[in-house]
């Protein structure tokens, strides 16, 4: 597979195509741009699939925040623990890791929700819930 | 206090938690609305009670008498409730 839009991976969290670095081989691990994820990269008709590395397990999520963050530059504060429950605690109910404070389960709000992709943190210094800060030092 | 209270709640925001958290503490006793586990016909019914109330679907929503007041907020809490 050559050209741009073909070394795109599909996201199935953020639900958009992203460009990793570097070629890319089945079975490759590579982490979405746009939010985190942790993908093994399948391919299918002729495009990139991303496949969700531990999906729905605790690891999974974790992994994910802490990717965005990293890529993002922010930083989290003493809530944090307390959210990821939470984040837990709609998978356990809702049956994906959807905003704990919001009562919409759909994918936009799947986390990290499509207005903190889309830069609700650079704006408002945080998240809806207060899991991602501009400024770690912030509370 | 004889105030009644009443909470808008989800099961997983842990804001709520804290507010729930925070009043039992008080020894103050209230009653709690998980929105998010009411039937869609019950949670129709509370979300235009909400919206009503705050113009907005944040949570928690603490109800004391004429108060409302919209997330977590001790020192509000403490204000209006005397502590
Ligand atoms: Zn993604």
């Amino acid at each position: 597979m050559t050209g741009q839009d073909e070394r795109r991976v599909f996201c199935p969290v953020c639900s958009a195509r992203f460009a990793p670095e570097g070629d890319l081989t089945e079975g490759d691990q590579v982490r979405c741009s746009i939010c985190g994820q942790m993908l093994i990269v399948r391919a299918c008709d002729n495009q990139w699939l991303g496949e969700r590395r531990s999906m729905l397990s605790d690891d999974e999520i974790r992994d994910r925040v802490d990717g965005f963050a990293m890529i993002r530059g922010y930083g989290f504060n003493e809530m944090k623990e307390e959210i990821i429950d939470g984040l837990i605690g709609k998978r356990d109910a809702f049956g994906d890791f959807y905003c704990p404070c919001r009562l919409e389960q759909t994918p936009e709000y799947q986390c990290p929700c499509r207005p903190t992709r889309g830069g609700d943190v650079e704006r408002d210094g945080r998240c809806h819930c207060g899991l991602f800060w501009k400024d770690s030092r912030e509370r | 206090m004889t105030n009644e209270i009443k909470i808008f709640a989800l099961s997983t925001c842990p804001y709520c938690k804290k507010t729930k958290r925070f009043l039992s503490e008080k020894g103050i006793d209230y009653e709690a609305v998980d929105v998010d586990l009411l039937t869609s016909s019950e949670q129709d019914d509370v979300l235009e009670e909400i919206e009503k109330l705050t113009g907005k679907r944040s949570f928690p929503v603490v109800i004391i008498g004429d108060e409302v007041i919209v997330g977590h907020n001790e020192d509000k809490l403490r204000q209006v409730l005397g502590l």
